[in-house]
């Protein structure tokens, strides 16, 4: 599709009489055909009807769910990112472990898991990217 | 046993200097770099491909509806959003809206008006001062410049956007008033994460999820940063395309010019020696 377009876009640059217009407007048209004619009144009410129909299906429309959320904790949990993970939970496992009084590492008192951290969630970044892409409009 | 020795001595020197000057030096530690972002298949970024405007408008709708509360725009103008996202009229109204300063009146004092299009957007604080009394001392930058201005540009801030993990992971300690974000080089972010699902509610219906509000208001800015590129992709295009036409009908006309120079054969009879010949010489 890409590749076409590239054709039809030169084609539209290169022609003179090509036209460059901001998109809408046609509601506000249509408004003032209403009022400079009567002889629309008919279609006004036919146009309005499917409008309402719309409305009513969005109001139906549950709670959304965020689907980078979602690709990325299947992704945490996919074989790619398994040895990513196992390092995190258990740098989890011994930093909250040294909180709860537990024997500290000598050489790293004040240990963070934020490098276990970056490496599950570049993984899972890298994982969901595609398919979040191909979720999201 | 002297030969054993003068190994032993050359493999632990190499050893040693190795451990010395071998291994890679970091001056930041990940947690000051912070993590790079993942690079996400933007269309808008293909050579061949226009911003969606659609998700511009979309953008635009996020942007003020949620990041204009703290973030500047201050080089963006209603004008120039007339035919990309909105019609000169729903420009208008946006415009009329706030409240610009008029030129001095006839006792020389400066009266309010409502915007026109040739007015900027209105920034959300006074100055730079006020923004950061108000936020707790961190400037909200201006957002107009932001994806060209960030390295990662509309990776990065959608990453940043989205990337606020429910908690920390333990052991990170943040200074006060700071929020974890892994994107953010040294973590602590002075913004909380304020793009939840359902925030803002789109015209055209599509689903506002948090990742789709962000990467509507990313390409939003994008655009903001770089209003020109559909007109300079399709401007590349045409010099592409009419400079190799020319390149190639130069190169013909060349050709065709010097045919006659290149395919000309120059011969050379020389005069018969000797005095032999027909002519009786």
């Amino acid at each position: 599709m890409g590749f076409f377009d590239t054709f039809t876009d030169i084609l539209e640059a290169a022609l003179p009489w090509g036209e460059a217009r901001a998109e809408a407007a046609e509601p506000e048209e249509k408004d003032d055909e209403k009022e400079s004619g009567e002889e629309g009144k008919e279609d006004e009410e036919s146009k309005d009807e499917p409008e309402e129909a719309e409305e009513e299906e969005e109001e139906d429309e549950p709670e959304t769910e965020d689907p980078k959320e979602k690709f990325e904790e299947e992704c945490k949990e996919s074989k790619q990112c398994s040895p990513a993970k196992h390092h995190f939970d258990e740098c989890v496992e011994r930093v909250t472990g040294a909180d709860e009084g537990k024997p500290v590492d000598k050489k790293h008192p004040n240990e963070d898991c934020v490098e276990e951290f970056f490496h599950l969630a570049h993984c899972a970044n890298q994982c969901a990217a595609p398919k979040l892409w191909a979720a999201l409009k | 046993m002297a030969g054993s020795a003068a190994t032993t001595v050359a493999i632990g020197s190499m050893a040693w200097y190795y451990h010395l000057y071998g291994t890679e030096l970091h001056a930041m530690t990940p947690a000051e770099e912070g993590l790079h972002p993942t690079k996400y298949p933007w269309e808008h970024v293909a050579w061949t491909k226009t911003f969606d405007h659609q998700a511009l408008r979309r953008g635009f709708q996020v942007y003020r509806e949620v990041c204009s509360s703290c973030h500047s725009l201050s080089r963006i103008p209603y004008r120039s959003l007339v035919g990309v996202t909105h019609t000169v009229d729903e420009a208008k109204a946006m415009a009329e809206e706030n409240e610009y300063d008029t030129e001095p009146n006839d006792e020389g004092e400066i009266e309010k008006r409502p915007g026109k299009l040739s007015d900027y957007l209105p920034n959300p604080y006074k100055n730079d001062e006020a923004a950061r009394a108000a936020n707790n001392g961190a400037l909200p930058p201006d957002l107009s410049l932001m994806v060209k201005a960030r390295h990662g540009g509309c990776d990065y801030i959608f990453s940043l956007l989205t990337g606020y993990p429910e908690e920390p992971p333990p052991g990170v300690k943040l200074a006060d008033g700071l929020n974890f974000n892994p994107y953010f080089p040294g973590t602590g972010i002075a913004m909380a994460r304020v793009l939840y699902n359902d925030l803002v509610e789109y015209e055209d219906g599509t689903p506002a999820s948090s990742s789709q509000m962000a990467k509507d208001v990313v390409e939003f800015l994008n655009w903001s940063a770089e209003p020109e590129m559909d007109q300079r992709k399709k401007m590349g295009m045409k010099v592409l395309v009419i400079t190799s036409l020319l390149t190639a009908l130069s190169i013909w006309v060349k050709r065709y010019k010097w045919s006659p120079i290149k395919t000309r054969k120059i011969a050379y009879s020389p005069p018969k020696m000797g005095g032999t010949g027909p002519n009786g010489h």
